[in-house]
């Protein structure tokens, strides 16, 4: 590894070379000719970051220099061959022979090495593999101007990243215009599996625990299953405290709108008689009452959350374990406007200016809301050896518990009492995962592993059907592997995921018998994807992706059936004349161009192409089913053709020393291949444009340092591309486009020794009203009015 | 050694993991959901006062929710012109065995029910008789009177909704949800 050439034993190249410098080398040195300069870059091998201060010696001249802000260097040196060393703390040293006959570019990509990193530095081991994947980040400050926010609800700040939205408390990340069954969330490194089929229900996850938040765009399905197609969002906590002591943070978020308040603390600690275990607690309480909307409030919205998260880990430098526990919980009320019973009351609610009911402000959740309880437990360990590479074994249990109230209490008084939910479900899910990532072998690096779940959902005796009862069960196995020499990185990846769905579903023939129905699916579902990685030059990075995947049709997809938040929902295979669903193959294209490290103008352009068949996707159905209760927003499920492109772009530009100008946007075309119109329900086009102000840090002893304003304006377009004929396939049509004026500023001040983070952000400060056309409300009310967000972070 | 016992030892448990998940209970079938209230059943019947055959219509969703939609036998509630009905309620869900009474339950919480009679495209006028001990009306005992025949080959529609009002009852049909809608096609000939 010492020397880059691939295919030689590195110890005869170093004969090699020494007898070069013997026999060649030494005479250049006496006639010097010394105006080659050698520049270049250095960077962290896995995020790619420029490493300031970095130190580079040529060591046959004892020439030293070093990297520059942006990783940069530049040396003098004459015709020859060198070695040049670069080291920086933290990681390993690297040596390069160089060879020069004119000027010369060389960078270097330093290797996070954990044996160095004891102390103070960060463990750079966490830092996400080099991928070919697309991927955006929500880390540091643009995280901290998130919280307060759901996951889906911060995730949005990601270009490509929508939100099919519920209310104000019920966001659902969408990627590309995939969600739900396409779209994977690991918390901590485990799948979140709970009722994430329903569009109406939000991640059941406290965005507090995570440091970082990553989106993967486009299928990542070898590496994390077939329910990967649209993309992946990693909740990443810290890595836990590897120096002695103990610290933590605390977070309090309160908003104006709606009378939010976000308490959330974490403590951290590392024991010194015992440098290996290191421990976590992190908690959090979020509560918010009734949202303005411009000129009225709206009824029921509040919604209350509290969860708690704790691990414990052993870490040594060749193995390591830690078990890890969290629990969510979180009660969110439903609208009652949306939960409207009957037919006239529907169409009387449906596209008013204002809901027919409206209220005061109040913290109090009534009926219809649901109460969610997810907890999560994992084990995972690893073994680091010196001639097999890193074997990590991850095991997790999950249980999530869903009750769901209608709007309107039992009419019988003992049933009442007796407080239960009309629907109550039960996921329990185990996974296990093996890793082996191999030692490097010449330009490979890679790993194989082997994956398998198992699923069990049902509902509470006595509550209503909804989604049938059922138990899943997955084996996967999947190898990936990188290549990687100078400007080139490429990696494939094979999977192969077996899937079993039995499921039991009870129903009721025409007569009013109850009988069960039982059903099995057995799918084996391949994954495969290719990609490459290029820079051209120091500043530009291409990728190009391609993937292929296969999904097995999820048992909501199929048999749903039922009233559930005052919606009817069907499921394909229950749909008369249906055919039953077959699985979903997604053929996705990538290509990405990265501008990084210049000093004006960085930025990413993704375009895409994702052409699934037989996509299964959800409809308004018309007319509206009739239930003894009269009418209710119904929605089927169907299988087309789909093709998906679009872009997403994010840039900034630095306009002057502290101003900073920011672009993104994103669209995306769906058409429905089958039926050759557009799909329903997809994102609109936006775009978000800030400009933000720093101020220089002076030396002076001001308290305030970091200070910055931020002024932003989104804009989201009307959504015009929708099947043919609408009026006739939705309730209402897509509402107007609308735009957002956003205003934040912050700065950081010490107390004591330590640093508090404070800011103020004002959304929608013009109170503008609209309404968004992924927004399951927007058929009863507007989006929130105005809103002043306080955010305060203290660490220690 | 050390490693292959190792890898062999984590491979058991990523295999015998989900064995341990997997617990009795799971290969149990879902039951009738018992403690679920449904109506599934709603009759009204009109009795002629001072004689005469009754004559009723039925709404019958036997299966619940989705599935089968309910159905409406006869097809239409034809009724005498200028004639003068008794008319009463019946309730039930066929979901449970036997079906059960939900007469006799919104009759025993009568004060946080109310029957909304609205005939539209017939001359029919339906009043509440039977009181709650708030004094307000309840619609399951009814009075029914009809006017001229339906021009011929028109049938209109009567809207009967059953709204509950814990609390609130006031005698109007504003507060509460709504428990039962259902539309017969009513004729007058």
């Amino acid at each position: 590894m010492l020397f880059r050439v691939p295919g030689a034993p590195a110890a005869a190249w170093r004969w090699l070379v020494v007898l070069f410098l013997l026999g060649a080398g030494l005479p250049t040195w006496a006639q010097p000719v010394c105006t080659l300069t050698v520049s270049g870059r250095v960077a962290d091998h896995e995020s790619r970051a420029a490493l300031p201060g970095a130190t580079i010696v040529v060591l046959e001249t004892q020439q030293a220099t070093q990297s520059d802000l942006d990783g940069h260097y530049h040396l003098q040196l004459c015709a020859g061959v060198y070695h040049v060393q670069v080291s920086f703390v933290g990681y390993a040293p690297e040596t390069a022979e160089l060879r020069l006959t004119s000027s010369a570019v060389r960078d270097f990509r330093l290797h996070p090495d954990a044996v160095l990193l004891r102390g103070a530095v960060v463990r750079g081991e966490r830092m996400a593999a080099p991928t070919t994947q697309t991927t955006a980040t929500l880390s540091g400050q643009e995280l901290q101007q998130t919280r307060g926010q759901a996951l889906g609800e911060a995730l949005q700040r990601v270009s490509g990243v929508t939100a099919i939205q519920t209310g104000p408390g019920i966001f659902k990340p969408m990627i590309h215009g995939l969600h739900s069954n396409r779209v994977t969330i690991l918390n901590n490194e485990v799948r979140q599996e709970g009722q994430q089929w329903g569009v109406e229900h939000g991640p059941e996850i406290d965005p507090f625990i995570a440091s970082r938040l990553t989106v993967v765009k486009g299928a990542a399905s070898v590496r994390y299953g077939s329910d990967a197609i649209g993309g992946v969002v990693l909740v990443e906590p810290k890595p836990l405290r590897d120096s002695a002591g103990i610290g933590g943070e605390l977070n309090l978020v309160g908003m104006s709108n709606n009378g939010l308040g976000a308490v959330s603390g974490t403590l951290e600690g590392n024991l010194r008689k015992l440098p290996a275990l290191s421990w976590r607690a992190q908690g959090t309480f979020r509560k918010a009452g009734t949202m303005r909307a411009p000129g009225y409030y709206l009824k029921n919205s509040g919604f209350a959350e509290h969860n708690a998260a704790a691990s414990v880990g052993w870490r040594k430098d060749t193995y390591g374990i830690e078990v890890f526990y969290s629990q969510f919980n979180s009660r969110i009320g439903i609208l009652p406007a949306a939960h409207a019973g009957n037919q006239s009351d529907l169409l009387l609610a449906v596209g008013r200016k204002r809901p027919l009911e409206t209220t005061g402000f109040s913290y109090a959740i009534d009926r219809a809301y649901q109460q969610v309880r997810h907890d999560i437990g994992k084990l995972t360990g690893f073994v680091r050896t010196g001639n097999a590479g890193r074997l990590q074994l991850t095991l997790s249990q999950q249980l999530d518990f869903r009750d769901e109230y209608d709007k309107s209490r039992p009419r019988n008084d003992n049933r009442a009492a007796a407080g239960r939910p009309e629907l109550s479900y039960t996921n329990r899910t185990t996974i296990g995962e093996l890793l082996w990532e191999h030692k490097p072998w010449h330009q490979f690096t890679g790993s194989i592993g082997l994956t398998g779940t198992y699923q069990a959902n049902r509902y509470a005796d006595g509550s209503r059907q909804f989604i049938p009862f059922y138990t899943n069960q997955i084996a996967g196995a999947f190898v990936i592997e990188k290549w990687q020499q100078g400007r080139w990185l490429l990696e494939g990846g094979l999977r192969l995921d077996y899937r079993d769905l039995a499921v039991r579903r009870g129903d009721r023939d025409s007569t009013g018998v109850f009988f069960v129905e039982r059903s099995r699916f057995r799918y084996a579902t391949p994954a495969a994807s290719l990609g490459a990685t290029f820079d051209p030059t120091t500043h530009l990075t291409l990728s190009l992706t391609t993937g292929l995947t296969r999904r097995a049709p999820a048992a909501n997809e199929r048999f749903s059936d039922g009233v559930h938040n005052g919606m009817y929902e069907l499921g394909n295979d229950l749909v008369p004349g249906n055919a039953p669903l077959t699985p979903e193959t997604a053929l996705n294209v990538g290509l990405t161009a990265t501008w990084h490290n210049n000093p004006r103008f960085n930025g990413e352009l993704t375009l895409y192409q994702n052409r699934i068949a037989g996509f299964i996707y959800q409809v308004p159905l018309l007319p509206l089913v009739q239930t003894i209760r009269g009418a209710h927003i119904s929605w089927q499920y169907l299988q087309t053709d789909a093709t998906f492109r679009g872009l997403d772009l994010s840039s900034s530009y630095q306009l002057a020393p502290q101003w900073l100008l920011g672009l993104k946007g994103s669209m995306v075309r769906t058409r429905d291949t089958r039926a050759d119109e557009w799909q329903i329900l997809m994102p609109a086009d936006r775009a978000e444009a800030t400009v933000r102000y720093d101020w220089p840090d002076t030396r002076t002893a001001s308290r305030f340092h970091s200070r910055y304003v931020q002024l932003g304006g989104v804009a989201i377009a009307r959504q015009t591309r929708v099947p043919n004929n609408y009026e006739a396939r939705d309730l209402l049509l897509p509402p107007a486009g609308y735009g957002l004026l956003n205003l934040e500023m912050g700065s950081t001040l010490r107390w004591g020794s330590h640093p508090l983070q404070i800011s103020v952000a004002g959304a929608n400060l013009l109170s503008q009203r609209y309404r968004d056309y992924l927004n399951r409300y927007r058929y009863f009310t507007d989006e929130m009015g105005r809103n002043v967000t306080l955010r305060l972070r203290f660490t220690f | 050694m050390t490693n292959s016992l190792f890898t062999r030892s984590v491979l058991a448990l990523l295999v015998g993991a989900p064995l341990f998940s997997a617990c009795k209970d799971d290969n149990e079938d879902p039951k009738p959901d018992a403690d679920n209230e449904q109506i599934t059943t709603v009759t009204y019947t009109l009795t002629p006062q001072g004689g005469g055959t009754p004559v009723s219509i039925q709404y019958r969703d036997p299966d619940g929710d989705g599935g089968t939609a309910g159905t409406i036998t006869p097809a239409t509630l034809t009724l005498a012109p200028n004639t003068t009905y008794t008319g009463t309620l019946k309730l039930e869900d066929e979901t449970k065995t036997p079906a059960e009474n939900i007469t006799a339950e919104i009759l025993a919480e009568s004060d946080e029910h109310v029957f909304v009679f609205a005939p539209t495209g017939v001359n029919l006028t339906i009043t509440a008789t039977d009181k709650d001990r708030n004094n307000l009306p309840i619609g399951l005992a009814s009075q029914a009177v009809t006017g001229a025949a339906n021009a011929t080959g028109t049938t209109g529609n009567l809207k009967i909704t059953l709204r509950h009002q814990p609390g609130t009852k006031d005698g109007t049909a504003t507060p509460g949800d709504t428990d039962v809608e259902v539309t017969f096609p009513t004729a007058v000939r």
